[in-house]
C-alpha cells in the first residue's frame, strides 16, 4: 500500500468519482430560491449566490479536495474532506441569508441538487480516508461524537438559520424534538424488548433442536412480512384487545398509535437478535467448551463466563443490524400515528412541501448512519481473534 | 489410586467400552494406547463424568465417582485436551486460575500459584501473565494448558492426546517437562495418546485398547517381552523390539559393580542402555565404565551384558516373529 502523501496511489478511481461530484456541485446549483416554500425553486449557481470572495475559497478548497482524492493518503484526503464540507456548510447558509434578503419574508432557500452531490463526493471521500487510516474503534467512537458535535456547533451558531430546512424546524422545533424522542424510543425501545425476549430464545434454542427449526421459521416469516401491512396487520387485535382489556387502552395501547408501531418493531426485530445469539453459542470452538465442561464450570457458569462472552461479537452483529433497520423502519410508523420523524415526512408529502420531508428524513438518515458506525466500533471492540 | 470396575458405555448398538476393568496405582503414569474409535478417549472421560457409563463403575480412592456431583468431581481432577481449549478471551493468568477461582481461593494465593506454576512451565510471569492465547505459540499454548489443569493441585490429571499438536523436537521436550512435573507432584497421570512410542517413554502402565476391549494392561517392559495379544505384538513393533527393552533401563540400573575393564568407555549414569549400545558400537569397544552425576565410578557394562538384556524370551524364538523372516 502506498503511503506516500503526493504519489498518485492507485490512479485512482476515487479521484475520477469525486472530481466528477464536486465539478458538478461547482458547476449546477448550490442552492434554489422558491417564492414561497411550495412554489417549485429557481436554482442558482455558486457564482450566481455567494459573494465573489466566498465562492473563490469554496472552488479553491473543492478544487484541493479533488487533489486530494487524486494523489494524496489517508490524512490529506480526511482534512480536505471535513475542510470541504464544512465549507459546503457554510456556503450554503451564506447563500440563503442572501438570498432570503432580498427575497421577502416568504421566499425559502433549501439546498440544490449542486450542494447534495457535492456532500455526496465529500462523504465518500471522507469514508475512503477513514478506510485508509484504519482508524481503532475507539478512534471512531471519538470521530463519531466530534461529527455531532460539529453539526450542533453549525446548527446553533445561525449560519443557517435562513436554510429552508432550519425554516421548517424553527416553526415546529417543539414537535420536532418530541418526534425525535418517539423515533428513537420505538428503535431503541423495541430493541431492548427484542434483545429482552431474543437472547434468552437464541439460548434456549441451542438446548432444543425441536424447537429451534419451527421457531426460527416463524420469525422468517414475520420478518418477509411488508412493514405496512404488519403494521396494518397489528390494528385489528390491537384494537379488539383494547376494547375488551379496558386496562390496556387506559395504559395507552390501541389499535392504532405507538402501540402497533412498537410491536412490529420488536416483531422485526426478534429473527436477527435470536438467529445471532444460536449462531453466536454455536460457533463457540468445540474444544473451549469441553475444556469448560471439564474443568467443572457448571452450565449456567458456561453460559456467562464462556459462551456469551465469546458470542457477544456475533449478537451485536445481530444488534446494529436492528437498529440500522428499526431506525428506518420507525419512519413509517407514522403511517398509522406512531409518531416518530416519519410524522414530518408524511406532512411534507401531504402539503407538497419538500424542505419539510427533509426535516423528517435528514435526522433519520444521521440517526441511522451514526448507529451503525458505533455499533460496528462496538463489535470491533469486544472481537477477538480466534486462538 | 483409580479403579474401573467392569466398565461399559453403549451408544445405542455400537459398545465403546466393552467390560473394562483394571486399576491404575496411585503416583504413576498410565497410558491408554489405541487406534482412533478404540474407545480410548471415552474411558478417559468416564473418569471425570464427561461421559456415564452403561454399566460398572470407576472408582477413586475406593469412593464410587457417581456419587460426588459431576462439578466437584472435576475441579478435583486436572483435564487437558488435544487442542488445549484454552479460552481464547482470557489471559494466561486467567486462563490458569480457572479452577482455583471457581473453587473461592483468596485472590493472593491464586495469584502465587499462577506465577508459580507458569516459572515451572518456562513461561516468565512477568512477560506472559497477560497474553491471550492466541498471542502463544503452540509449544507455550500446550504448557499454559497443562498448568491450567494442574492450577488447584489435583491428585489426578487426565490427558487427552497432550501433545498429539505438537511438532516432534517440541513434542520431546514437552514429555520430559510432563515426566519430571508429574514425579514432583506426584499426581496420578491418565494419558490417551494413538503414540506407542510415547507411552514406552513416560508410562509406568500401558492399556492397550481396540474395539472397547482392553487388550493387556502391563509395564511397557513386560508388554515388550510378552505381548497379550498379536495386536499389541504389532503396536509394539516386530523390528526394533530389543531396542525398545534397552530404552527402558539405564546405565545407573545396569551397572555391575567393581572397576571397569581397561579401556572402557566413560559414559554418563542416566543413559539408556539403547543409547549406550550405540555409543560402544560405534566406538568400537566391548565395555563401559559408568560415571555418576558427581563423576564418581558406579561400575561397568559389557557389551556382552546389554546384549544378553535385549534378547527375547526363549519362547518366542520359534514365535511368529521368527518365522516371519
Amino acid at each position: 500500500m502506498t503511503r506516500g502523501y503526493l504519489r498518485p496511489a492507485a490512479f485512482s478511481r476515487l479521484g475520477f468519482v469525486v472530481t466528477g461530484l464536486l465539478a458538478a456541485a461547482l458547476a449546477g446549483p448550490l442552492v434554489s430560491f422558491h417564492a414561497n416554500r411550495i412554489l417549485p425553486g429557481d436554482p442558482r449557481s455558486v457564482f450566481a449566490c455567494l459573494p465573489p470572495a466566498l465562492a473563490a475559497g469554496l472552488v479553491l478548497i473543492l478544487a484541493a479536495a479533488m487533489a486530494a482524492a487524486f494523489f494524496g493518503g489517508g490524512w490529506p484526503r480526511l482534512a480536505m474532506a471535513s475542510l470541504g464540507i464544512a465549507a459546503l456548510g457554510i456556503a450554503c447558509g451564506v447563500a440563503a441569508s442572501r438570498l432570503t434578503a432580498t427575497g421577502g419574508s416568504w421566499s425559502r432557500v433549501s439546498p440544490g441538487m449542486g450542494f447534495w452531490l457535492g456532500l455526496f463526493g465529500l462523504v465518500v471521500l471522507f469514508a475512503d480516508a477513514a478506510v485508509r487510516i484504519r482508524f481503532s474503534p475507539r478512534a471512531r467512537l471519538s470521530l463519531v461524537f466530534l461529527a455531532g458535535l460539529c453539526l450542533a456547533g453549525f446548527f446553533y451558531s445561525g449560519i443557517w438559520r435562513d436554510v429552508s430546512v432550519v425554516r421548517e424546524y424553527d416553526a415546529r422545533a417543539a414537535d420536532f424534538w418530541r418526534e425525535g424522542g418517539i423515533h428513537i424510543m420505538l428503535a431503541a425501545g423495541s430493541l431492548m424488548v427484542a434483545c429482552l425476549i431474543g437472547i434468552p430464545l437464541g439460548i434456549g434454542l441451542k438446548f432444543s433442536q425441536a424447537l429451534r427449526a419451527p421457531i426460527l421459521n416463524l420469525l422468517n416469516v414475520i420478518q418477509t412480512i411488508p412493514s405496512i401491512a404488519l403494521f396494518g396487520m397489528l390494528i385489528v387485535p390491537l384494537s379488539w384487545l383494547a376494547a375488551h382489556l379496558p386496562a390496556l387502552a387506559k395504559a395507552g395501547i390501541n389499535g392504532v398509535g405507538v402501540a402497533p408501531a412498537f410491536l412490529a418493531l420488536v416483531l422485526y426485530s426478534l429473527l436477527p437478535v435470536t438467529a445471532n445469539t444460536l449462531i453466536g453459542l454455536r460457533g463457540v470452538p468445540a474444544p473451549v467448551l469441553d475444556a469448560a465442561r471439564g474443568m467443572g464450570l457448571t452450565s449456567l457458569q458456561r453460559l456467562g463466563r464462556v459462551e456469551l462472552p465469546l458470542a457477544l461479537p456475533v449478537i451485536l452483529t445481530g444488534v446494529r443490524l436492528v437498529l440500522v433497520q428499526n431506525l428506518g423502519l420507525a419512519t413509517v410508523a407514522a403511517l398509522i400515528g406512531g409518531g416518530g420523524f416519519g410524522v414530518f415526512v408524511f406532512q411534507g408529502i401531504g402539503q407538497g412541501a419538500p424542505d419539510l420531508i427533509l426535516l423528517g428524513a435528514l435526522p433519520s438518515v444521521i440517526l441511522a448512519l451514526a448507529a451503525a458506525v458505533v455499533m460496528d466500533a462496538l463489535i470491533a471492540l469486544t472481537a477477538r481473534p480466534a486462538p | 489410586m483409580i479403579s474401573f470396575e467392569h466398565l461399559t458405555k453403549r451408544y445405542g448398538e455400537a459398545t465403546v467400552v466393552d467390560d473394562i476393568s483394571f486399576t491404575v496405582p496411585s503416583r504413576t503414569v498410565t497410558a491408554i494406547v489405541g487406534a482412533s474409535g478404540s474407545g480410548k478417549s471415552t474411558l478417559l472421560r468416564m473418569v471425570n463424568r464427561l461421559v456415564a457409563p452403561s454399566s460398572g463403575r470407576v472408582c477413586i480412592d475406593g469412593e464410587d465417582i457417581a456419587r460426588i456431583q459431576p462439578y466437584m468431581l472435576r475441579r478435583r481432577i486436572g483435564y487437558t485436551i488435544q487442542n488445549y481449549g484454552l479460552f481464547p478471551h482470557y489471559t494466561v493468568a486467567e486462563n490458569v486460575a480457572t479452577v482455583p477461582r471457581l473453587l473461592g481461593w483468596p485472590p493472593a494465593r491464586i495469584e502465587a500459584k499462577v506465577d508459580e506454576l507458569l516459572t515451572l512451565f518456562r513461561l516468565d510471569p512477568g512477560e506472559f501473565r497477560n497474553r491471550f492465547p492466541h498471542q502463544l505459540s503452540g509449544g507455550q499454548q500446550q504448557r499454559v494448558g497443562v498448568a491450567r489443569a494442574l492450577a488447584a493441585e489435583p491428585n489426578i490429571l487426565l490427558m487427552d492426546e497432550p501433545f498429539g499438536a505438537l511438532d516432534p523436537i517440541i513434542r520431546e521436550k514437552a514429555q520430559d517437562d510432563l515426566k519430571a512435573i508429574q514425579s514432583r507432584f506426584g499426581t496420578t497421570l491418565l494419558l490417551v495418546t494413538h503414540d506407542m512410542e510415547e507411552a514406552i517413554r513416560l508410562a509406568d502402565h500401558i492399556a492397550v485398547m481396540e474395539g472397547g476391549r482392553l487388550e493387556q494392561y502391563a509395564p511397557p517392559g513386560e508388554m515388550l517381552l510378552h505381548p497379550a495379544t498379536p495386536l499389541v505384538e504389532q503396536l509394539i513393533g516386530t523390528s526394533d523390539k530389543a531396542f525398545r527393552v534397552l530404552s527402558l533401563v539405564t546405565l545407573e540400573a545396569a551397572a555391575a559393580p567393581g572397576p571397569p575393564p581397561p579401556g572402557a568407555l566413560p559414559l554418563p549414569a542416566s543413559l539408556s542402555l539403547r543409547e549406550a549400545l550405540s555409543e560402544l558400537l560405534w566406538s568400537r569397544r566391548n565395555a563401559l565404565a559408568v560415571i555418576g552425576d558427581d563423576g564418581a565410578p558406579k561400575g561397568s557394562v559389557t557389551l556382552e551384558a546389554i546384549l544378553r538384556r535385549a534378547a527375547g524370551p526363549e519362547a518366542s524364538q520359534d514365535g511368529p516373529a521368527a518365522e516371519r523372516r
